[in-house]
């Protein structure tokens, strides 16, 4: 039977967490993470699955937009919270000649 | 963590008169209970709640062999379920304080859970996933020669490039082709994001990642279409799994 496998207990990892994760009906639990947060873990672990290490050379980069681990967002904040500072310094000064 | 258990809810059927199917277990082998809710049943198990809590499961989700064991448990219990009737899976982690609060919630979702079960009645899942296996490109003739100068040379590695270019174009709308044919056999096919090499454990990268809900009766049509065009394909290039029990069909959510 070419091209056809059928299921066993070594079926592959990542098409049944496809299925458990991101598929079902979805009804949240009442002690339960929200949806939302099923959402966010289930890419989370796309990634751990993927291993973190191969993640960049293979261009996911979902944490790119989130803030929590994104490293150039946080840059991103600190080169704006330097900028404000500088920008107050330079603000501040014409204040402290005038008086 | 507070100790004690919650109810863990795998899927909703319609009732059991026949109970559970023998000796089988649940989630770190806890016994199974099929609760009634009017016209509906769930099935369930306990688990303990310093493992299954919204905190402690969260920390639980990212400990690769904790999710493995616990997907495939409730994996196997899906599946159960569907061979012996039809069944409405539920997405890993439905957990409720206890079997009250899992039926009214599951009762809140009755109109949607009866209609769900209708499109699924009868009916299962096949997986098709749908590789770019190159073609084995044939080199045209007289290109073992050296280039007669360099104009040439520039001539013929355009030409290359260009073969490389329709050829990953072609695989694709191959794919789609393969899509298109096979949906046309199944009652509704729907597409998963492709998986990265490094999930598929192939190394071709994923054109097409797709679910077809088939009638069981049309198993064996739908298996012979999908031999047919594997046959004409690069070996490798179409990988068929299943039945599945339906989880990509059973979504509320446009997931």
């Amino acid at each position: 039977m070419t091209g056809i496998a059928p299921r066993n207990e070594s079926d592959g990892l990542a098409d049944v967490l496809e299925r458990v994760l991101d598929k079902g009906l979805v009804i949240a639990g009442d002690i339960q993470v929200n949806l939302l947060d099923i959402e966010l873990l289930t890419i989370k672990i796309r990634l751990l699955v993927a291993s973190v290490d191969k993640a960049r050379e293979m261009g996911i980069d979902w944490w790119e937009h989130d803030p929590s681990l994104s490293s150039s967002e946080r840059n991103l904040v600190e080169e704006n919270e330097r900028l404000r500072r500088r920008l107050g310094e330079l603000e501040a000064t014409p204040e402290a000649e005038r008086s | 963590m507070t100790g004690g258990a919650g109810t863990y809810v795998y899927a909703v059927t319609r009732p059991l008169p026949d109970g559970l199917p023998a000796g089988l277990c649940g989630i770190h082998g806890g016994p199974l209970r099929a609760l009634a809710v009017d016209d509906l049943a769930c099935v369930v198990s306990s688990v303990e709640l310093d493992q299954f809590a919204a905190e402690p499961f969260r920390r639980n989700l990212e400990d690769l062999r904790w999710l493995e064991r616990v997907a495939r448990e409730h994996d196997a219990v899906v599946q159960a379920l569907s061979a012996v009737t039809t069944t409405v899976p539920l997405r890993l982690g439905a957990v409720y304080s206890d079997d009250q609060s899992a039926q009214h919630r599951v009762r809140g979702l009755r109109e949607p859970a009866l209609a769900t079960l209708e499109t699924l009645d009868g009916r299962e899942e096949w997986g098709v996933k749908i590789y770019a296996v190159p073609r084995r490109a044939e080199p045209p003739a007289g290109d073992e020669q050296r280039p007669a100068s360099g104009l040439d040379y520039l001539r013929r590695r355009r030409e290359q490039l260009e073969r490389t270019t329709l050829d990953a174009r072609g695989l694709a709308d191959d794919a789609e082709e393969v899509f298109a044919a096979l949906s046309a056999l199944a009652v509704q096919g729907r597409r998963h994001r492709p998986q990265d090499p490094a999930l598929s454990g192939v190394k071709h990268p994923m054109l097409v990642n797709a679910a077809f809900l088939v009638p069981r009766d049309e198993r064996a049509r739908f298996q012979q279409a999908v031999t047919a065009l594997s046959a004409e394909r690069p070996a490798g290039a179409m990988v068929a799994t299943g039945p599945w029990p339906a989880y990509s069909f059973a979504t509320l959510d446009d997931g």
